[in-house]
């Protein structure tokens, strides 16, 4: 098929999954009340669970399952590693805790945009912190040791986390932990505004990179050659990446591993030509985390299950699955190592 | 492996949270409490109908105008018809009063068959909003306090009208049963309850008055062992029942404490949630169950009293007058 025809069967699911998501939930609503409710007419209950409940959060999943998929597949670009994304490499980890510092300060109950800050703030600090270790002398990227930084500075921002919980006010805490996990519970117009915000201009920005992207996954010298200004895409793509992470992290706690299956499966379908990788990772990480999202909305109703607990029962066995055909290529999971290697 | 921590403190933080509770709040001193025994000390801010002093005569009255536990203030014009009580000890408040006909939806907490039928609206907090719009109702009574801010803007934006309580120790359980009286229109209920409880809690302060201490520790559950501390009525309870709470310098309301800090109390009594066996460290220290009733503070609150003393002073209630 062509990325085309892709495009438009992939926004036709997008459609229909987020149809399927305001249909579907703890209350059993026909589709004659849903369509009479989104039409402004019908019961009272009725237009507000379907408009102001199940729509705002149908329209973060889509927003945020986006953003997170983009981040990914620009990180993977960036590093040269199908393994890379957001969550492996700590950065959603360092936006969870700025977010949290940032709630158990009262900063976000004063500020509305202390929240996404803190969070912006967190992941950039993380992937500084990752890359800087990974750096090799020749000003490469040791991707072997990227990758394992960002698991251990994952793992310390999780300790930070577990701190500032343990002496903050113990009814706070709950809040918190749903953070961590991530959840779209919390989704109203007013998150969705804010995430809208920073996660559009973001992704049609790195869609607009598409190019200089596709030479740097070739390698940077290449891209270099062929007259990319290499440090300054690398240095953009970065901060856009990061910031696409931190919107989503701020409004929905940790979601892991969006951001390494969805780009794999676009690039199973339409190979990796970034100017229509990124696009269609978009619409896929859409239909992947509503649908997660309605799993998590009705699989034990009236309670939830943490989404990020659905995307990581179905993350890690791909990135495992990943990681063994990495090294029966013998490549190894250095393989695309920076002009390092 | 991280995440399992958090599955269990997630796990055990909405146990405590949703029968026992944890913020610290207002602190009652021992000193407040008795006052507030005898009914001779009105409770700051609080519209408690006291018996020994003027009774409520405006059983049915209304408009009926109240501050809650997160400091807004409400106005009914009649008593509402449709209710969901996020918190299990005012809504066993609710039915002892007789009003369960007009709650309409239950916590996943609430295991009373008089209201098993009702649909579920989840745990007390981050209830499942899409119920609670969808049973239409006209009152909500929520947990007040910051860990469920969200809850609560939510509710107004929707347009629910929603009353936060906050049952932290003997007085605020108290404030709540006479303001859920008034409510509801059920004051001369609310009121003989209250007059009952306090009738127990005095029989009981004046039965173990004069004796020893006991030193006593009440233990939630967890591992290390959750542990309530002053400003709770469970410790409120122990110190009516002439008992010494050891873990009387805790800084939050309910905290974890290690087995060390258990081991260097002390003890004389350990009284233990329902279904929990005593620490094997501790095996040589006095322990009892107590029923899961006591860790919901409503109408039960007398008779939570009676069994905890009953357990620290058992010759002061021989032969036990009924």
């Amino acid at each position: 098929m062509k990325p085309v025809t892709w495009a438009v069967l992939l926004g036709f699911i997008v459609v229909l999954v987020f149809l399927l998501s305001l249909g579907l939930g703890s209350v059993d609503l026909t589709i004659g009340e849903v369509y009479a409710a989104l039409r402004g007419g019908g019961d009272l209950s009725d237009r507000q669970i379907v408009v102001d409940l199940r729509a705002p959060r149908a329209v973060m999943a889509i927003l945020v399952g986006g953003g997170l998929s983009i981040a990914g597949a620009v990180f993977q670009a960036l590093l040269r590693n199908p393994l890379a994304e957001p969550y492996i490499l700590g950065i959603s980890g360092g936006a969870a805790t700025g977010a949290v510092i940032a709630l158990a300060l009262g900063l976000a109950a004063s500020f509305s945009w202390a929240l996404p800050a803190a969070a912006f703030a967190g992941a950039l600090f993380a992937i500084v912190l990752v890359l800087r270790v990974a750096a090799t002398a020749d000003g490469g990227v040791d991707v072997r040791v990227l990758l394992l930084a960002g698991v251990v500075v994952g793992a310390y921002f999780t300790a930070c986390m577990a701190f500032v919980l343990s002496i903050s006010d113990a009814r706070t805490v709950r809040t918190l932990v749903l953070w961590m996990m991530g959840s779209l519970a919390g989704s109203d117009w007013r998150t969705v505004g804010m995430v809208t915000l920073y996660t559009i201009p973001a992704s049609l920005a790195l869609v607009g990179l598409a190019r200089p992207l596709n030479l740097l996954a070739i390698g940077e010298e290449t891209a270099g050659f062929l007259g990319a200004d290499v440090e300054r895409v690398k240095r953009i793509a970065y901060v856009l990446a990061s910031l696409l992470a931190a919107a989503g992290v701020a409004a929905t706690g940790v979601i892991g591993f969006v951001g390494l299956i969805v780009p794999h499966a676009v690039r199973l379908m339409v190979g990796s030509d970034y100017r229509v990788l990124l696009p269609l990772s978009f619409l896929t990480g859409a239909v992947l985390l509503t649908v997660a999202d309605i799993v998590a909305r009705t699989a034990l109703s009236p309670a939830e299950v943490p989404i990020g607990v659905i995307t990581t029962l179905v993350g890690v066995p791909l990135f495992l699955l990943l990681l063994r055909r990495s090294v029966g290529a013998g490549t190894g999971i250095g393989a695309g190592t920076g002009s390092g290697a | 492996m991280w995440a399992g921590i958090y599955v269990f403190r997630a796990g055990a933080l909405t146990y405590f949270s949703n029968t026992v509770r944890g913020e610290r709040g207002m602190r009652c001193s021992v000193w407040f409490l008795v006052a507030a025994l005898v009914g001779c000390e009105p409770s700051p801010g609080a519209q408690v109908p006291t018996v020994d002093g003027e009774p409520d005569t405006s059983s049915a009255s209304y408009p009926v105008e109240l501050v809650d536990a997160a400091g807004t203030k409400h106005t009914f014009e009649a008593a509402p018809r449709r209710i969901v009580s996020l918190v299990p000890s005012a809504t066993e408040a609710l039915l002892e009063m007789g009003v369960a006909n007009r709650l309409v939806g239950r916590t996943d907490y609430d295991r009373v068959p008089e209201l098993a039928g009702l649909p579920s609206v989840g745990g007390g907090l981050q209830p499942n909003l899409e119920i609670l719009v969808s049973l239409d109702l006209d009152l909500v009574i929520r947990f007040a306090g910051e860990s469920d801010l969200a809850t609560a803007e939510r509710l107004t934006a929707l347009g629910i009208p929603h009353f936060a309580v906050q049952p932290d120790g003997i007085e605020d359980v108290l404030t709540i049963i006479g303001n859920l009286g008034r409510i509801m229109g059920a004051s001369d209920a609310a009121d003989s309850m209250l007059s009952e409880i306090r009738g127990v809690l005095t029989d009981v302060a004046r039965r173990v008055a004069e004796l020893p201490e006991p030193r006593v520790v009440y233990i939630l559950g967890g591992d290390p062992p959750w542990v309530a501390g002053p400003g709770t009525y469970i410790d409120e309870l122990m110190t009516v029942a002439g008992g010494k709470n050891v873990f009387d310098d805790l800084g939050p309301l309910y905290a974890p404490v290690s087995m060390e800090a258990l081991l260097a109390r002390e003890l004389d009594l350990i009284l233990l949630s329902e279904g929990l066996t005593p620490p094997s460290l501790l095996a040589h220290v006095r322990s009892a169950v107590l029923p899961g009733s006591v860790e919901i503070p409503g109408p039960g609150l007398g008779r939570a009293a009676r069994d905890i003393a009953v357990l620290i002073h058992p010759g002061a209630f021989d032969p036990e007058p009924r």
